[in-house]
């Protein structure tokens, strides 16, 4: 008696699970059909052929190929950003034992807590303000018929500077608080080890601590380039020309297109979206389990 | 090879006081043990010396030249740590090898004298495996030639042996004379394990609180210990300490222990003295089981007999006091049995009530 019941309920978990399962996936799978089907449509259904003009779309029309671009640069300048300042704080705010390094680490990760959306006026009203010096240097040394350009790069709003800087102040508290803790468990004795063999500052960094904490850094980044990668509100907010636009604003203008919706080319982007997170998370798996389940093994 | 010379050093941590004026002296090519319970401040002194952390009063000196304020890789010292910091991202080879690399030596010079290294710590086989491969001997050994490959004045060890297994420990010991019969560095070595410091040691600094207590040769430390607190931690099993007063009635002064019974204090000069309440500090291989005859001093029962093979303790209780014993491992003694106890005036050592020995 007791070994049916076990296995009905057995069934019943694994029917739920199923459910759930099929659930999730569902998006992926309409997404993944949808990419090569020549008469994709918003109902899940087998493709009657297999093309690969959706794709050859994203990166010939509208602009996709440039959309990708912009998102590999700015999160990747981001994930840059926020490795190489989240590491240099993350190891200073482990290592000190100034009176504000609590208060600190707290007030960081309210930046992290508070909802995006409320702070984004006064966000802009400050990057606006900055843009507007930025704009003043950059006539000053830049020919006007230039100046445009260079503000696309170095510009608070509406370039990738400012984009690269608001993505990497959102993301650098949850790094800071990694790097921070891996590198409490990552004893002082390395560093002295290295002093005592004669290793300078930059040595001491280079040759020791970033090898060492590199499992660190690995799940830092990674974090930080899914997050960025993800983010939609700022890019809305920050970037307005066409030729700076990134994917996932992108992939939200095809879509917004009333009545004339391609679903096969939206989903093209979508998956196309989707794939370099996936790199990522491949890349840097292993990192982040070494960072949470254990840390430095001598 | 160098002199250390360490005067007058203090060391604070904001309003802590943890090394108290500490002055004593390490001779070239000798290998000296800083020894002490946990907190006494001997691992700051080792890392003051080290340049890892920096003296807030009095100098260090190497070789007549005060070192206070020169970096720790200037000054000719290598450090063995308590967790031997091996880096874990490079091999053995690489670990040994680090110190010259950073010194840009070429290449085959590293490989040549990393070899040599090897060979004197038998770890040529290891050489292109990672430390997280190694047992704990072979990471001490390693840890060993990252110290010596360097060549320097004076090799410092951190609690070396601690993490390793007491049958390793021994044989670690060993190796660790070995070399240092061999190489001849100048050893400052750290331990809280009196059997290891009295073991290697040419001189022990015993260090108590921050202060020196007592600094000499272990076997003077042993025979003539200047406190109660170098009398019981120097020596295992520890020294016997018992309460009691110095009767003059007699011709011969008489030590009266607390516990009603008394033993001459014959061949000390204690005219100058007036004590109360002493200390008569024996050690245990200076108490002699005899028979209930005159020459027993005391009688007491056996409380726990612990056989360790070739001799035997005993611990026999006298009223609130226990005496510890040692007699020869076959001894058949049971606990609850009655002994006679002689004591050896030679072993006596007195304590006043400041814990100090006298006569002076």
């Amino acid at each position: 008696m007791t070994l049916r019941k076990f296995t009905r309920a057995e069934a019943t978990a694994y029917g739920f699970l199923a459910v759930t399962l099929l659930f999730c996936l569902l998006p992926f799978i309409w997404v993944v059909l949808a990419s090569v089907d020549p008469n994709a449509s918003l109902f899940l259904s087998l493709p009657k052929g297999i093309t690969a003009d959706h794709f050859v779309k994203v990166f010939t029309a509208n602009n996709g190929r440039r959309w990708f671009f912009n998102s590999l640069v700015t999160v990747g300048a981001t994930t840059a950003v926020v490795v190489v300042v989240g590491g240099m704080g993350g190891y200073a705010l482990s290592r000190t034992n100034a009176w504000w390094k609590s208060p600190f680490l707290y007030a960081i990760i309210l930046v992290r807590v508070l909802p995006p959306t409320a702070l984004i006026v006064p966000l802009y009203k400050f990057m606006l303000f900055a843009n507007g010096l930025m704009g003043a240097v950059v006539r000053s040394v830049v020919p006007p018929d230039s100046a445009r350009s260079a503000m696309q790069i170095c510009g608070f709003v509406d370039g990738y500077l400012g984009l690269i800087l608001v993505l990497s102040a959102m993301q650098l508290p949850l790094a800071l608080w990694i790097i921070k803790t891996y590198f409490d468990l990552t004893p002082k004795d390395y560093e002295e080890a290295a002093l005592m063999d004669g290793a300078n500052g930059f040595q001491r960094m280079h040759r020791i601590l970033v090898p060492l904490a590199l499992p660190g850094l690995g799940a830092a980044g990674l974090l930080t380039f899914i997050g960025a990668w993800g983010d939609f509100l700022m890019p809305l907010t920050f970037i307005s020309s066409a030729e700076l636009q990134l994917l996932p604003i992108g992939l939200f203008r095809a879509f917004q297109r009333a009545n004339t919706i391609d679903y096969g080319y939206l989903s093209a982007l979508a998956l196309l979206y989707m794939l370099p997170a996936v790199v990522a998370f491949g890349l840097a798996r292993r990192f982040l389990i070494q960072t949470f389940t254990g840390g430095i093994k001598g | 090879m160098a002199t250390i010379s360490i005067e007058n050093v203090r060391k604070n941590f904001g309003a802590v006081e943890v090394i108290k004026g500490v002055s004593f002296e390490v001779a070239d090519g000798q290998f000296s043990v800083l020894v002490g319970p946990s907190g006494c401040g001997k691992s700051t002194l080792l890392r003051m010396i080290a340049g890892l952390e920096c003296v807030t009063e009095g100098d260090i000196k190497i070789d007549g030249k005060r070192i206070n304020d020169v970096p720790p890789h200037q000054r000719g010292i290598a450090m063995v740590f308590q967790s031997y910091a091996l880096y874990p991202h490079m091999t053995v080879a690489e670990n040994i090898g680090f110190s010259l690399d950073l010194k840009k030596v070429p290449k085959a010079k590293i490989r040549q004298q990393v070899g040599q290294v090897a060979e004197l710590l038998q770890l040529s086989e290891l050489l292109d495996r990672r430390p997280s491969a190694l047992s704990g001997g072979q990471r001490q050994r390693v840890a060993i030639g990252r110290a010596i490959i360097k060549q320097p004045r004076v090799i410092l060890f951190d609690e070396p042996l601690s993490n390793l297994d007491a049958s390793l420990r021994v044989q670690m010991r060993a190796e660790l004379q070995r070399l240092h019969q061999e190489l001849k560095p100048t050893i400052v070595y750290v331990t809280h394990d009196q059997v290891e410091a009295m073991t290697m040691a040419d001189t022990i600094v015993v260090l108590n609180q921050g202060n020196v207590a007592q600094w000499a040769h272990p076997i003077e430390l042993y025979r003539h210990p200047r406190s109660t607190f170098v009398a019981t931690f120097i020596g295992s099993p520890r020294m016997n300490l018992i309460k009691g007063i110095i009767d003059f009635k007699e011709a011969t002064p008489t030590f009266a222990a607390a516990e009603g019974w008394a033993v001459p204090l014959a061949g000390r000069d204690l005219a100058t003295t007036d004590l109360q309440s002493v200390w008569l500090g024996i050690r245990p291989e200076d108490i002699r089981l005899v028979g209930a005859n005159a020459e027993a001093n005391l009688s007491g029962k056996v409380a726990i007999v612990e056989r360790l093979g070739a001799e035997t303790y005993l611990h026999v209780v006298k009223g609130a006091e226990t005496l510890l014993v040692r007699v020869q491992g076959d001894i058949a003694l049971r606990s609850g049995d009655t002994v006679h106890l002689a004591l050896d005036p030679a072993g006596f050592h007195l304590f006043d009530q400041a814990d100090q020995v006298f006569p002076a």
